[in-house]
């Protein structure tokens, strides 16, 4: 690799936008940037074939911070753990706290800490489950990081997205986050039990989502009360 | 407690004059695969790189911008990776050096190594000596 090819490789890694780069490079970060996102395409794709080829369903879920998507899996999994052997892929920008409360319900975890990364991507988990014997798991869920922007710029690989909101954010935030919901297969309304006495209209919820994607299956739950947990589960065929 | 035993025996290997790179590897990939659990990388300094369980970090680790740290790492005390390193499963050991742009797997870096020079990429190796370009760094590739 000549220098000068180095240098600009240094260039576009410390480039967080293309409205950034210098004239001089300005094609050849948005070339790399078109061939970052169709390399992940296709790692997302290679992932998934993996999966497949060892009998694994995947499945993973994103969502806002404190929109209960670790509550949820803990439900899941309490329920699926005799049923599958699980494993359980946690993204947060630190700590292990996800990856400890699922640990406690009988599946194994694994946490990333994206450290300055909003959310996870196909590189991330092809480093995982090239590193993990995959006969030893029927079920993977992956917990992206914690908000409802970033994850849409990546595929992880799994056969069904779920993005998850609450009734605690306010009915808007459908409306307001159309791409998730446009590449989700579930969309999930957490924190039911609360809708009444926060006076959230969930109807608009429910309309909005399927207004931004007719084909995307809805349902409400409460993780904390348990309800709907195993409609989604039949939602999800597992 | 065990890991640290293992990773004294293995650091005897490497100082051997002849090295068994058959044992070594052995004991790499059992250190890797059966001691290097979860996450701890409390008393590292740098912020915030991506790390991908298992990673062990020792004391005063140092890290710079855009890392990615595992899985199955295991970096010793006072050790210095610099930006846009990528390291996964891999043993460096003590106070070792690399420099931007390093991408390691299945390696180990020798202590007090000192790798002066930047945008390296290999696998399977033991690397060590102090070094201040790729020409000058004693590469013992594993089989």
């Amino acid at each position: 690799m000549s220098e000068k090819r180095k240098k600009d490789i240094q260039r576009i890694k410390e480039l967080e936008s293309i409205n950034l780069a210098t004239d001089d490079i300005r094609d050849l970060v948005v070339q790399t940037k078109m061939k970052v996102a169709k390399d992940n395409e296709q790692l997302a794709r290679q992932n998934n074939e993996e999966l497949k080829e060892h009998n694994i369903k995947s499945v993973d879920i994103v969502g806002a911070i404190g929109a209960g998507k670790t509550a949820l899996i803990e439900k899941i999994v309490e329920i699926l753990s005799e049923k599958y052997r699980i494993l359980v892929i946690c993204g947060d920008i630190t700590t292990r706290v996800d990856a400890d409360r699922i640990q406690a319900h009988n599946a194994e975890s694994i946490q990333i800490n994206t450290g300055r990364e909003c959310a996870l991507n196909a590189y991330h988990i092809h480093k995982i489950i090239e590193n993990k014997d995959l006969d030893d798991y029927d079920l993977l869920f992956i917990e992206n990081v914690g908000n409802l922007i970033c994850p849409s710029e990546f595929t992880l690989g799994t056969d069904t997205r779920i993005t998850v909101v609450s009734t605690t954010e306010g009915e808007w935030v459908i409306e307001k986050h159309p791409m998730l919901f446009k590449m989700s297969q579930v969309a999930v309304i957490n924190k039911i039990d609360l809708a009444e006495r926060l006076g959230t209209n969930v109807q608009k919820m429910l309309k909005d989502a399927k207004e931004i994607n007719p084909n995307i299956k809805v349902i409400t739950t409460s993780a904390k009360t348990g309800k709907n947990i195993d409609k989604l589960i039949d939602i999800l065929e597992l | 407690m065990r890991m640290k035993e293992l990773l004294k025996q293995l650091e005897q290997l490497l100082n051997e004059k002849d090295l068994d790179l058959l044992k070594i590897q052995e004991l790499k990939t059992e250190i890797l695969k059966n001691h290097i659990k979860g996450l701890k990388i409390e008393n590292y300094i740098g912020d915030y790189p991506t790390f991908m369980e298992p990673v062990i970090l020792g004391d005063s680790v140092k890290i710079g911008d855009d890392v990615l740290i595992g899985p199955k790492v295991y970096i010793g005390t006072d050790s210095v990776i610099e930006d846009y390193a990528e390291i996964s499963n891999s043993i460096i050991f003590d106070n070792v050096k690399i420099g931007k742009n390093f991408k390691l797997d299945s390696c180990i870096i020798i202590n007090n190594s000192k790798l002066n020079f930047d945008n390296f990429s290999s696998k399977n190796c033991i690397l060590k000596g102090i070094a201040e370009s790729e020409e000058e760094l004693e590469i013992i590739r594993e089989r």
